[in-house]
């Protein structure tokens, strides 16, 4: 397979069947998910030693837990004896995970510690040392937690590369531009959609032209303050430039706008006084922390292939998990600001609860259309016609001009697939054995 | 007490959840024939409509297997005004996610009342909910339902709906059907 096969950068096209086929879905699992780094969850999941959860390394169950001595680990869920999840809760507090099979135990930090008939059967002679559960490398970067089970993967800084550990760094500072401000609300919404993880993905990475999807809910003033359409800096009086941020290298990408000055504060225009008085507070404390960069406001993205996020107010985390090539598992982590009165975080709360998952309605036209589109890429006619990645070719700068944007990065202002192509070349390179 | 006293009570009982069943026939009938302006009007102005989210927990932590209502996520944690929108949002024939418009069947059963308190009646119900779509797609939500009616001017109106559903991944593509 050669990447040539799926895209034509020079065209701005790409092959329908990328989104159908199983051959080409396995080959995924081995050569895009397997060396990625994932998102697994957030320390303050594990606020007490014991406490674990479960969650997906790529598309690999794991445990994430926080042992005894405070280290937090994470685990391939599968006995070393014949596969059992060694923990079947979700959450919780433990000492150890007793797999219900034949009853090895694990520790928090995956160690083989029990073993029925160690001595009368095993004659004590099993290396128990050997036969803990599989470790993944891990990589704490401000409170959010990242895995890998590849041990030939660049560390995790590489695999982000400078530009994108800027713009992760901006997306998990709080309100108010302060490092780790965030922390998880109990409940990670899970739900299955009948199609390609990479529908998902590329309108997550770039898709600033889909507003048709969400006419309805633009009339109906769903965002924050109740009072704006559905994003709060609908708000703002001060004029922004939206653009698509891409690591060409990495295939990492990000929906950004950026003000045109350090404006006052205008965004939560009508929300309730004590959220509003949050917001104003917290405005003033970013400027003064960040300067120039409080400009910054980021809409989105995603880190390569399946780890996504949605910014601009309303901090969510999530994992594209592919299940085959039409049917994906979406996973949220929904972020409210850690030192935020606790109305904020409610106010904060109900808004994502009506705009994303399967009950928002902003998301609902999201996974309506993205499961029809599916049908697009099934039909053998239809899989002669490559799908249009044209928007907006040719347009894009390096970033070098606002130095703060990146340095690796090129930027398309305004409108565009930019995002989507990116995406789509370094999964290609991934994908082909020869470019 | 006699053991007329007794019938009587019983009585009243079962008359209580005959009228109540009749409500929630009628409701369901509603909401299937999309007849939502009117299901809205059943709704009482400080309704909080609660689907929290199940969890797989251990046997010992029931009190966790549902998220909790204002503080963790949860499919819905709303009240009528949200309601009232996505109401809004179905009718205007732009959502994509219910136009074409989904064919739905309410069915709820083992009503019983749980409590009464003043004019605030706790009732405990299960429901089936199928929704078709479009060609292919079945969605199918079956659970339980803590409601609390409260008696205005002598008609019902559901002040309190707990929807607990029994998936934990939900394993349809969206909820834009009412419970
Ligand atoms: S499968 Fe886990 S102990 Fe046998
Ligand atoms: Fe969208």
């Amino acid at each position: 397979m050669r990447a040539t096969d799926f895209i034509d950068l020079e065209a701005g096209t790409l092959s329908r069947e990328i989104f159908s086929s199983e051959e080409i879905y396995r080959r995924e699992v081995e050569r895009v998910f397997a060396p990625a780094w994932s998102f697994v969850g957030h320390t303050s999941q594990l606020a007490k030693n014991g406490d674990f959860f479960l969650s997906r390394c790529g598309i690999e169950p794991v445990i994430v837990s926080r042992d005894q001595a405070g280290a937090i680990n994470v685990l391939l869920n599968s006995c070393r004896h014949r596969g059992m999840p060694a923990c079947r809760y979700d959450s919780g507090n433990a000492t150890d995970f007793i797999c219900s099979y034949h009853g090895w135990s694990y520790g928090l930090d995956g160690a083989l510690v029990g073993v029925p008939k160690f001595r009368e059967r095993y004659q004590g002679k099993l290396e128990r040392e050997k036969w803990g559960l599989i470790r993944a490398r891990v990589n704490v970067f401000h409170g959010s937690i990242w895995a890998t089970f590849d041990d030939a993967a660049l560390s995790f800084e590489d695999y982000l590369g400078p530009d994108m550990q800027f713009y992760l760094q901006a997306l998990l500072q709080g309100p108010d531009g302060d490092d780790d401000g965030y922390e998880v609300i109990g409940g990670l919404v899970k739900w299955q959609v009948a199609c390609n993880w990479k529908f998902g993905a590329e309108n997550f990475a770039g898709d600033h032209y889909h507003g048709y999807s969400h006419i309805s809910v633009e009339r109906l003033s769903v965002g924050l303050s109740g009072k704006t359409s559905r994003h709060n800096f609908a708000a703002a009086k001060t004029p922004r430039q939206a653009m698509s941020v891409a690591d060409p290298k990495r295939g990492h990408t990000i929906r950004a706008s950026v003000f045109k000055d350090l404006a006052g504060y205008d965004v939560q225009a009508g929300a309730p006084d004590e959220v509003n008085d949050y917001y104003l507070k917290c405005h003033e404390e970013r400027q003064k922390r960040l300067g120039d960069k409080a400009r910054l406001l980021i809409h989105g993205g995603v880190i390569f292939p399946n780890t996504h996020f949605n910014s601009a107010g309303r901090t969510t985390i999530g994992l594209w998990l592919p299940l085959s090539a039409g049917k994906t598992e979406i996973w949220r982590w929904l972020f409210v600001p850690r030192n935020a009165p606790n109305i904020v975080k409610d106010t904060l709360r109900e808004y994502y609860l009506r705009y994303a998952g399967p009950a928002g309605m902003v998301e609902q036209d999201d996974m309506e259309n993205w499961t029809a589109a599916q049908h697009g890429t099934e039909s053998l006619v239809a899989r002669k016609y490559p799908f249009n990645y044209q928007l907006a070719m040719g347009l894009a700068r390096p970033a070098r001009a606002d130095e703060w944007l990146g340095r690796d990065v090129s930027i398309t202002e305004d409108v565009a697939e930019h995002n989507q192509r990116a995406f789509y070349a370094h999964w290609a390179e991934r994908i082909a054995d020869t470019p | 007490m006699t053991a007329s006293d007794d019938r009587e009570s019983a009585l009243d009982t079962i008359l209580l959840e005959a009228e109540i069943e009749r409500f929630f026939s009628a409701e369901a009938e509603m909401l299937d024939e999309r007849r939502f302006d009117a299901w809205l009007d059943l709704l009482h102005e400080d309704l909080r409509y609660w689907m929290p989210i199940a969890r797989n927990v251990r046997f010992d932590k029931p009190e966790t297997e549902y998220t909790r209502e204002h503080s963790e996520a949860n499919w819905f944690d709303e009240g009528k005004d949200i309601l009232r929108k996505r109401v809004l949002q179905i009718q205007g024939g732009d959502h994509w996610a219910e136009e074409p418009r989904s064919r739905t069947t309410h069915l709820v059963a083992n009503v019983r009342v749980e409590a009464i308190d003043g004019a605030d009646i706790t009732v405990k119900s299960r429901f089936v909910v199928c929704g078709y779509r479009l060609e292919h797609d079945v969605d199918l939500f079956i659970g339980k339902r803590i409601d609390v009616l409260r008696r205005v001017d002598g008609k019902l109106k559901i002040l309190r709906r707990a929807i607990y559903l029994d998936q934990s991944v939900l394993l349809s593509r969206n909820l834009t059907t009412f419970f």
